[in-house]
Order: structure tokens, then sequence, then C-alpha cells
């Protein structure tokens, strides 16, 4: 290859890694353009008659109001529901025994403990943590229906300030009472079922759990959500979650009825084969 | 000269930040599949089990001995499926068609299954439909 070749195969490589880069050849940096963006706020929320935000919408657990998994181009601000580095979430802090506990599963036992294998309802709060399916909020005066695509699930949130029972039944979704402090619904929850998960990380709860849910809508397009966890025989301390923004879309809420797991099957089959080998060593 | 293959190198290495973003991983695609044991799959499309919380499609494979086994590969969520834009429709409009998948195999050692990646239809369209991203 002579000289003259060589500059212009060199010239158009750089050519074709700049303009990949979204550098120009002036230096400036472009960003990229990606086909699924970040949904704009969309101008001010809907009211109720009484005033307060009107929470109802599809909602989407991320920026997009749209489905991103699998796709292409899509904005890495419009596939999450927060920015670790603009509103960072601590990690929760456990009791030792907790700690212990946890550290001691297996990957097998973990994956066997997710909802999202054993079909087990999600429950409260981890519809809101460990969620990427949709769902539906229906906002009537003194109601707040919240319909779950995940596996049909369903919830109602009385508005009414109704007291928190004494000894509550254990619910996936928790016994709740909620109340408005200004534009936020406040929806505190007591008496869990102990199936349930807080995150898909063995992070398991007790009997002394405590849930705080907080809603606000910001605008038409916005819905956030921040939650907090109470619950002092497995945490050192309460857990607060980032503000999670969920974005409101159009298409379908789909039936998700878990009637064909095969997947949890073969995670049995091979906790067994772990426990076969366990057994011989 | 080899201009256009250098270039087109340097097209594929800035391409490669184009990619499908990461599925929601919802549960551990490595807890149950051996992405040490990934490979790409052409058969015939016989059938399409649309359930939740997966679907699993079936494809008729020839090993090199010219033998037929039929394989299943599992896939995201019908729903995740939709919204992508690979529903169930266009599973049928494939059935006894040829497919190429590129799928991992199950770590429990469960003969012909396989967890699917991207997977192509006749059209040519590379279409992600599993959690495997290689």
């Amino acid at each position: 290859m002579n000289t003259h070749r060589r500059a212009w195969l060199g010239l158009g490589v750089a050519a074709v890694l700049l303009s990949c880069s979204g550098s120009s050849l002036s230096g400036q940096t472009k960003p990229p353009e990606y086909a699924i963006k970040v949904m704009p706020p969309g101008g001010p929320a809907p009211r109720m008659p009484d005033g307060h935000p009107d929470l109802s919408g599809h909602w989407f657990p991320n920026g997009a109001g749209q489905g991103v998994s699998g796709r292409d181009g899509v904005d890495p601000a419009a596939a999450r529901t927060f920015d670790p580095k603009v509103t960072p979430e601590e990690p929760p802090v456990f009791q030792a025994w907790a700690a212990q506990k946890i550290k001691a599963m297996t990957p097998t036992e973990l994956e066997l403990s997710k909802s999202s294998v054993n079909c087990m309802p999600r429950g409260v709060p981890a519809i809101w943590l460990q969620n990427p399916y949709t769902t539906l909020m229906v906002h009537k005066q003194g109601l707040l229906v919240q319909l779950y695509e995940v596996l049909n699930n369903w919830r109602v949130i009385h508005l009414d300030g109704r007291p928190l029972p004494r000894d509550p039944e254990p619910f996936f979704h928790g016994n709740s009472t909620a109340h408005w402090e200004k534009d936020t619904l406040v929806v505190e929850s007591i008496g869990f079922d102990d199936r349930t998960y807080i995150m898909p990380n063995g992070w398991f709860h007790s009997d002394a759990l405590r849930v705080t849910e907080r809603y606000s809508r910001p605008s038409m397009n916005y819905l956030i959500v921040e939650i907090t966890v109470d619950d002092p025989k497995v945490l050192v301390k309460p857990w607060k979650s980032a503000p999670r923004r969920w974005t409101l879309g159009n298409g379908e809420i789909y039936e998700f009825y878990c009637t064909n797991n095969l997947e949890l099957e073969e995670l049995q089959k091979l906790r067994a084969q772990e426990l076969e080998q366990q057994k011989k060593k | 000269m080899k201009i256009p293959g250098v270039l087109g190198a340097a097209a594929v290495v800035c391409g490669l930040s184009g990619l499908p973003s990461p599925a929601s991983a919802h549960h551990s695609f490595a807890a149950e599949w051996d992405s040490n044991k990934c490979r790409d799959f052409t058969g015939t499309l016989t059938k399409i089990d649309w359930q939740n919380p997966h679907p699993y499609f079936y494809v008729d494979i020839k090993d090199p001995s010219g033998k037929v086994e039929s394989w299943s590969f599992q896939a995201y969520s019908p729903v995740t499926l939709r919204r992508n834009g690979t529903d169930r429709q266009v599973f049928l409009d494939n059935v006894g068609k040829e497919v190429w998948v590129r799928g991992c195999l199950a770590k429990n050692g469960k003969p012909n299954a396989a967890a699917a990646g991207t997977l192509k239809f006749s059209d040519g369209v590379k279409r992600q439909v599993g959690q495997l991203q290689d």
C-alpha cells in the first residue's frame, strides 16, 4: 500500500469512528440520537374534584412510557426509574443475623425465592421496587385501585383515613391506610404475608414490617413513588428508596396469569442436584 | 487494497453501542442457563406455546449425522415480546419456515432445551426474544 492510499485509509477509519462516537471533526460532541427517549413532563397533572392530583393512568416502570426490554435505541435515561448518580439510594443495613441468613442462600435458592420465578405475588413494596411490568391506576373519590399487570394482581387502597387494624391479617399487599400531605398521597401498611421479599436479592422481612408509600404526580406524564421500609427486626435503620419515576403510557395492560411455570420445575431440579452434591461432600 | 473491510470493522465496533438495552433482569439468566454453552441453531419452526410466564417455541434441528430432533427455546414473557414487536402472530406466521436462534443450554442438563437470546425469521430481521445478550 503506498503512502497516498494509507493516508486515505487512515482518514476513512477516523471518519467512521468519529461519526459513531457522536463527535464531529470540529471536536464538538453531539449527543447520540435514540429512537426511544425520555418522555417530556407533559403539562400539569389532572386534578380530582377535591383538588388533589388524579393518580389515574397506565404507568410504565421506566422513563419512556412504553416497553423498553429487548428494543433497539433506548436512551439509558428512558430505561430506568431513577438515576443513582442524581438520586443515590443507600443500600439497606441488615441486622447481623439477617445478613448471615441472606448470605447463606445458594444462587439457586435465591432464584427460587424470587416472585418472578415462583409466581407468588410480589406484594408491597416489591411491586414498586422489582416489577418490570405496568400498573393501571384508577383513582376515584375515596378510592385508589391499583391493577398490576404482573400475575393479574390488584389492590384497593381506601382514602378515607380508616385506622390500621390492631391484629392485621397477613396479606401480600398488607393492610393499608392513606392520607394526603399536600399533593402527596401517603399510604401506610402493616401486616404482610411472610412469603414476600422486598428485593430479589434475598431481602426478606419480619412480622414487624411497616411500609410507607408516597405517591405524587408532578406533571401529566410522571408518577413518583417513594418507599420507606421500616423493619426493626431485620434492618438496623429504616430504608428509603430513591424517588422512582413511572411514566404514562397508552398501550394495553395485558393478561398475565402465570400458569405454565416450567422454569420453576427446572430450578427445583437444579436445587435437588445441589443438595445431592452437598450430601456427597 | 482492503479499505472497505477495515471501515466495516470500525463501523461494527461503534455499532455495538446501539445494541438493545438490557432486558429488565427480574430474574437471573445465569441461575438456570449456562452462558458458557451458547450456540447458534438453525432449523424449522414447528410450534409456539404462548403462555405465561414464558412462551416456548419449538424448532426441528438436524444434528451432524442428519437426525432431526425437536428443541424447545424459552423466550421473554408474552407481555415483553408484544411490547418489543415480536407477538404471537409473528411466530404463527413463521411456523414451517426456517429460523435462526442464538441460545444457551440448561444448567441441569435438560436435553434439547435452551434459552433463546436473538432470533431471525425468514425476513432476516434480528429480534431480541430473550435475556441472553452476547
